[in-house]
């Protein structure tokens, strides 16, 4: 009987598991192993794979384009998780009230989500045409600028910042603000009513219960939203590479961009591998954390 | 902020309290609304006017100060879209990709999640960290090893070979949710029962669980379908080429081919079709998605 029942839970599992090891495991340790060996797809032939240690990262990390595209990861990440965490708590908030039209406001919210990237980007890129786009008509039409702003192409650099990387991240955080949205106000409606009764009764203002009742309510699920915003800012692909490549002078080229450039631009699969393992160690330590608050949650 | 105010009320549904004076919150609720209506234009503004740029004239399109509304709404960019790619033959590539990952993930991913909810069995935690780690580690660091992986299963260029990585990428995330929304929708009385009546642990999971957690697995369907729909990245590199590429592939090309300037409305009407399927689908599933999402990855 205990048999039995071991071998269903294993075959139960089984497919799953060949899936997960096939297409997730064994690729990311493999990954790993072409990030110390040399895999130049221009001398595989004649040369095959010699193992070279740390030169590829060293490689990498010699390049300076690839040192600013650490530094426009890091400051694209941290730009896109605070205006979604700002935005989206802000909206769940207002989505969690009660008020005519709740429900479309919610569904409007929750559009962007279901624009796929790929088409996100290429509606971005025409509102944000220097000549073209409806924003700098407007925003000269109100006498706030004197000439256009070149959203994608401007590569005057202020600090670590520029108006392309702004434009990008603007463009991120639309489209990845639902899930923050709905992510939240499922935790909201899961606050004791008794706690905001009970702060009212104090004669707590707004701003006061949402610091001291709600907030509080919140950490845990902000805490898991805040990693997952992490982990996909630091790896987040597709709409860089669509919208400017990486461009204009490397300004808005993350790492995931500059590692899929490296493999299939040069076919340097192994500085391609190193880039990549410098975002798998940076994630991995976001992971740590991650996956000790869901162990804490399912113990309590 | 103005969520908390819904309990202070007894009346529900009406704006009028937000503008309550007494309670001294007016500037926070003035605020609040203001960002919040600033926000929605950020939100709706792209998606309106992908919208009517699909139904106008191209000159129409371009003109400064730019045409908000189409003067002579015309279906013909739809026409033109069809005309100028294989517009109808690469949404069917989508949805069959789509589709088929979807049913193989979820029903694997069933199958798994319930072992993994409902027993202890040596090496279910360590499976469940390793689903846990593929879920979190960015797809860009396994990227590599799995084009070649597909490449030596002579899979690159199919629908299988993508279909198979779709199943994949989806697996850990679609368990994780499940087994969350398991714990809570079929407690184990359930099909303890069921064995008492008979069932062995397969049948009983088959009759007796999953027909009672149909919301949750609805959910999962749904969203293994939109992270295929959606691809932009493994669909570029796996299935790129002729009439099999999937509808964000052929929206990517159809941009470098004249989409971003001489046909725009035909690109903008192609970008339409590419993200209505996922908007329908959101629709009509919209209440229980919410609710799986969150049973899931807030509880694992």
């Amino acid at each position: 009987m205990v048999r039995d029942k071991l071998i269903f839970c294993y075959l139960m599992v089984a497919p799953a598991m060949l899936f997960t090891i096939a297409l997730g495991i064994y690729p990311m340790l493999y990954s790993m192993w072409m990030s110390f060996v040399e895999y130049d797809l221009l001398r595989i032939q004649q040369y095959g794979t010699p193992f070279v240690g740390f030169d590829n990262y060293v490689e990498v990390f010699s390049d300076p384009r690839f040192v600013q595209t650490v530094s426009n990861t890091v400051i694209f990440t941290i730009l896109a998780v605070s205006a979604t965490l700002g935005l989206s708590l802000l909206l769940s908030q207002v989505l969690n009230a009660n008020f005519r039209g709740r429900v479309a406001l919610r569904m409007a919210v929750c559009v962007p989500w279901f624009v796929p990237p790929a088409v996100a980007s290429a509606i971005w890129m025409w509102l944000l045409n220097t000549e073209r786009s409806p924003i700098n008509y407007l925003l000269r039409d109100w006498g706030v600028i004197d000439s256009n702003i070149r959203f994608l192409t401007d590569s005057t650099a202020y600090g670590p910042f520029s108006i392309p990387m702004l434009a990008i991240v603007a463009v991120r955080v639309w489209n990845g603000m639902p899930f923050a949205v709905i992510f939240i106000l499922a935790a909201l409606q899961s606050i004791p009513r008794t706690l905001y009764e009970a702060a009212e009764v104090d004669g707590a203002t707004i701003m006061q219960k949402f610091w001291h009742v709600t907030l509080p309510s919140l950490k845990p699920v902000l805490l898991i939203l805040l990693t997952l915003l992490i982990i996909g800012g630091l790896g987040s692909f597709e709409i860089n590479y669509i919208m400017t490549g990486g461009g204009p002078n490397n300004m808005t080229n993350i790492m995931a961009v500059y590692s899929y450039q490296q493999a299939f631009s040069f076919f340097r699969f192994d500085l391609a591998s190193a880039a990549s393992g410098v975002i798998l160690i940076l994630t991995g330590f976001v992971c740590v954390f991650y996956i000790r608050a869901q162990f804490k949650g399912t113990q309590q | 902020m103005s969520a908390t105010t819904e309990v202070s009320g007894a009346r529900r549904g009406s704006w009028t309290r937000l503008f309550d004076l007494r309670s001294g919150d007016t500037l926070t609720k003035v605020i609040v609304i203001l960002i919040t209506v600033a926000t929605l234009i950020y939100i709706l503004l792209p998606v309106f006017w992908m919208l009517k740029s699909s139904f106008q004239a191209n000159v129409d399109i371009r003109a400064l100060p730019p045409k908000w509304l189409p003067e002579n709404p015309t279906l013909q960019p739809y026409e033109n879209a069809g005309r100028l790619i294989p517009l109808w033959r690469y949404v069917w590539n989508s949805l069959f990709v789509s589709v088929t990952a979807s049913v193989i993930a979820t029903f694997l991913a069933c199958s798994a999640a319930y072992v993994l909810g409902r027993f202890r069995f040596p090496g279910a935690t360590l499976i469940l960290a390793l689903i846990l780690l593929t879920n979190l580690i960015p797809a860009i660091t396994r990227t590599f090893p799995i084009y070649f992986f597909i490449q030596d299963l002579g899979l690159l260029n199919s629908y299988a070979g993508l279909i198979l990585s779709y199943v994949g990428f989806s697996l850990p995330f679609a368990v994780l949710l499940l087994r969350g929304y398991f714990e809570s929708s079929a407690p184990p009385e359930l099909e303890e029962a069921a064995l008492v009546d008979g069932c062995n642990h397969f049948t009983a999971f088959l009759r007796v669980i999953l027909p009672v957690s149909l919301p949750g697995i609805a959910a999962v369907a749904i969203f293994t379908f939109l992270n295929a729909w959606n691809d932009f990245l493994w669909a570029s590199l796996l299935l790129n080429q002729g009439d099999m590429k999937t509808i964000q592939v052929g929206i990517g090309d159809f941009a470098q081919e004249g989409g971003g300037v001489q046909y725009v409305n035909a690109f903008m009407a192609a970008c339409v079709v590419a993200t209505i399927p996922a908007l329908i689908v959101f629709l009509f599933v919209q209440r229980w998605l919410v609710g799986g999402l969150t049973a899931g990855s807030v509880k694992t």
